[in-house]
């Protein structure tokens, strides 16, 4: 550097536009940190779901509409370690019942930690451990576990038969005694579809919304209006023939599944547009087809996420 | 900006620019920005052991979240961009060169620091910077584990791109008047760290993937339940991150090789001895990643080897640590602020590389593994040695880029304390381990000398975050309105000593 070169120094102004830069990032950068925190944590890994077992029990039972509602308690000696059970201490009358079910049965679970200590509840086809539970089995977990008094529900339907088993997840507690069996047998019964009766149904249903088109999606009428999501009977072998407009402004579409929640598997070939190719505003379409076996249905918008907005009913074959 | 020599221009034309100087002036920013970012973490870290129980944070994955972003910021958005920060500053200028060997690629390794810095930020992951499996596998949530991946993927290849550059312009741009063995220490701290991350960094690299992969659950390298085994990625990652240890560590050395001649007044002991010691420590960084591993069931003979791989780093440590003593002995030592932070530095180096001879015997590794030892053995290297001597170099840096001297009684305070504050928390860490407290544990139980050397290690903590308060008044205050600095000696050492931009630079 010669001596007669400028010497150039940083000056107020311009430490002060390097600090409201780094702290314009830092503001910035922390509504959006602290705003998303949880929802980083939202989504475990996808191998975790393939570990439990949803791969391996993949096509989901074809539903028989029998529902067994089963309530567990979780409950535990005074010293919270001797002995640990559902429902009863070893000895007493109810302890661990065992649950009896068919292939196909939905069986729902109340669960309620009444003792004390820590317990989550879930549902797994190993004979010991406790990993492989069923996804929307689990009640809780073992990192997030029910304390005293908290309560919970779940659901569980078996796709196959066999000898499945309800355990508290939290690891060591079923070693202890918190166990109990559910013996799934053959589905039973008419799950056979009647031969055709002859009999034909029309029914006529309307997808309407409400004015913003996402708070409350229905079929027929929104929440607490007449005609809201009727329910619809007819009998094993009747002819039905659906017919359905979009009332609304949304796209729609048509299905009869076994679970409100499966829009992807529509029964019968009952299903009208789809989720791909749907309905546009004041479309309508129909489909015709036999209603098989008995059991507890449900029509819905098999648009994605629809139906848990509302738009579902139940179609009930006897 | 002296460093610079160019006219104060708009900020966009700062940021945008390849200009070495520049470039070095966004990595000091930054890597200042996350140290603050980064410390407040240790902070909240250690109130919550405070006492034994939960105290402020809400449950024992937030900790977890928490202590994995700390240790992930301060190594590789601290330590490694403000190693480059002065590199960048440096290395040019001490080879005679214009500029970087590829100032758009030097750029580019810079630019890609901040996305890979917000991801690992925003997604606040949980598996600790070693991400551990098969926890990190099958369990840890996403999208935040998949985004540390990838921030971490990303930071890799950015380490890489600089070290070509380092090596290219330390190796091929030198002043050809230059011979290899005139090339200052600092640049040849450079020139061998840069060489290490060429070697290790790829493997985590490969890693990550598999890391990556396993979580997808489309392959199993690391996944028990799929045939593979985490053990292996414990030997991926330690080949990486045992010599990453020697890449923040090197160029720390390179920086009191810097100071402490200066400060003494008198030329280095031996320089050839500085420039065979890093080549030596360069080579042996790679023979000691196993000691990571002694408990889980390694062979006798395979323990054997990599405890002398290890121990085969003394030599090279102790060669710099004589070095720099016979350096300053019979020197005219001005005890000034960086000067202070090298002393300082070396001191504490001494202690950690002590602690680190005896943990590497095999026989006591077994009681020290996972406990507050080890924290408090690697923290005493990278805070006690690697932050010393870099935050020495800042406050050293401090009048060549911003034309102001900084507050001299600020900057020993800011020592003394963060000196103390260091030996509180990291001394005491040592003792608690060997007393048996687990690492990366959220509550403890309430023995009392648990609770007492716990609290102790806070106070200690305490300290140091007062000290760093103390730094970021001084270098904002003076940045804006410090004394104009002498810019041919700032220190008053009397200038017959090397300056850096006094350096025979036709371009400088």
């Amino acid at each position: 550097m010669s001596e007669t070169e400028t010497v150039y120094r940083t000056s107020p102004a311009r430490t002060g536009k390097m600090m409201i830069i780094m702290l314009g990032i830092c503001i910035v950068g922390g509504a959006i940190f602290f705003g998303m925190w949880d929802y980083w944590i939202s989504a475990p890994p996808p191998v975790a779901a393939q570990m439990s077992g949803a791969e391996d029990h993949g096509a989901p039972a074809v539903a028989t509409g029998e529902t067994i509602s089963v309530d567990l308690n979780f409950v535990q000696t005074d010293d919270g370690f001797t002995d640990l059970a559902f429902n009863a201490l070893t000895g007493e009358s109810g302890h661990n019942p065992t649950i009896n079910a068919n292939v196909g049965d939905k069986i729902m679970f109340n669960v309620e930690n009444v003792d004390g200590g820590f317990h989550a509840f879930g549902v797994t086809a190993d004979d010991e451990g406790f990993s492989g539970i069923f996804p929307g089995s689990e009640v809780a977990s073992a990192a997030s576990p029910l304390t005293t008094g908290d309560s919970g529900s779940s659901e569980f339907v078996p796709s196959e038969e066999g000898t499945y088993y309800y355990i508290c997840t939290v690891p060591g507690h079923r070693e202890l005694g918190m166990v109990g069996e559910i013996i799934v047998g053959e589905a039973e019964g008419p799950a056979e579809a009647a031969a055709p009766t002859g009999v034909s149904h029309d029914f006529n249903v309307d997808f309407v919304e409400s004015e913003d088109g996402f708070s409350d999606l229905a079929f027929n009428a929104l929440t607490g209006e007449e005609g809201h999501n009727p329910d619809f009977v007819v009998s094993s072998g009747d002819e039905v023939t659906f017919t359905a407009t979009n009332a609304g402004k949304g796209f729609h579409a048509f299905g009869i599944t076994a679970s409100p929640d499966d829009f992807s598997n529509s029964l019968w070939g009952s299903e009208i547009a789809s989720s791909a190719a749907p309905l546009k505003a004041g479309e309508s379409g129909s489909a015709t087809f036999t209603a098989g076996a008995p059991g507890t249905y449900y029509y819905i918008c098999t648009v994605p996420g629809h139906a848990s907005l509302g738009m579902q009913g139940s179609f009930i074959v006897e | 900006m002296v460093l610079e020599l160019q006219k104060p221009r708009p900020v966009w034309q700062i940021m945008f620019s390849t200009h070495h100087t520049d470039v070095g002036l966004l990595y000091l920013i930054m890597s200042i920005a996350f140290l603050f970012m980064g410390g407040a973490l240790a902070l909240l870290i250690r109130a919550e052991l405070f006492f034994p129980g939960a105290q402020m944070i809400a449950d024992s994955m937030t900790f977890n979240r928490i202590f994995t972003v700390h240790g992930t910021t301060l190594i590789f958005l601290f330590l490694l961009p403000s190693a480059s920060a002065v590199g960048n500053y440096f290395v040019p200028i001490m080879v005679r060169y214009k500029d970087m060997a590829y100032p758009k690629l030097n750029a580019i390794a810079f630019w890609m620091i901040p996305p890979g810095g917000a991801l690992i930020w925003l997604g606040f992951a949980d598996f600790t910077w070693y991400a551990t499996p098969p926890y990190s596998i099958i369990s840890a949530p996403g999208p935040a584990a998949d985004m540390w991946i990838f921030g971490l993927k990303i930071l890799g290849i950015s380490s890489v791109l600089g070290a070509i550059n380092f090596i290219v312009t330390i190796l091929k741009c030198k002043h050809p008047d230059m011979s290899i063995g005139q090339v200052p220490l600092l640049a040849w701290s450079f020139l061998s760290s840069s060489l290490i991350v060429l070697v290790a960094i790829p493997t985590f690299a490969a890693a990550l993937l598999m890391l990556l992969t396993d979580r997808l659950g489309v392959t199993g390298f690391f996944n028990p339940a799929m045939g593979g085994d985490p053990i292996a990625y414990a030997h991926l990652f330690w080949f990486t991150f045992h010599p990453e240890v020697y890449v923040l560590v090197i160029p720390a050395i390179g920086m009191m090789y810097e100071i402490i001649p200066r400060f003494s007044r008198k030329p280095i002991f031996s320089k050839s001895s500085g420039i065979f010691a890093f080549v030596l420590l360069a080579i042996v960084s790679f023979s000691s990643w196993a000691h990571h591993m002694y408990a889980t069931g390694m062979s006798f003979t395979e323990k054997t080897v990599f405890m002398i791989g290890t121990l085969a780093a003394v030599p090279a440590s102790g060669m710099h640590v004589f070095n720099f003593v016979a350096t300053m002995w019979n020197g005219r030592i001005k005890f000034l602020t960086p000067m202070m932070w090298s002393i300082g530095g070396i001191a504490l180096f001494f202690s950690a590389g002590a602690g680190g001879v005896a943990n590497a015997a095999m026989p006591l590794d077994f009681t020290t593994h996972d406990t507050y030892w080890v924290v408090g053995h690697f923290h005493l290297f990278v805070m006690g040695t690697i932050a010393f001597g870099t935050i020495g170099f800042i406050y050293y840096m401090f009048p060549y880029v911003t034309g102001r001297m900084y507050n001299e009684n600020m900057g020993k305070i800011h020592f003394i304390l963060s000196f103390i504050g260091t030996i509180l928390v990291f001394f005491t860490q040592h003792v608690l381990g060997l007393y048996g407290m687990p690492r990366r544990i959220f509550d403890y139980p309430a023995i009392p000398e648990w609770v007492a050397m716990n609290q102790i290690a806070t106070v200690g903590a305490m300290i140091i975050g007062v000290s760093m308060i103390i730094f970021l008044i001084n270098l904002i205050h003076s940045s804006a309105k410090g004394k104009p600095a002498d810019i041919h000696d700032p220190f008053g050492l009397g200038g017959k000593y090397y300056y850096p931009f006094e350096s025979k630079n036709p371009h400088h």
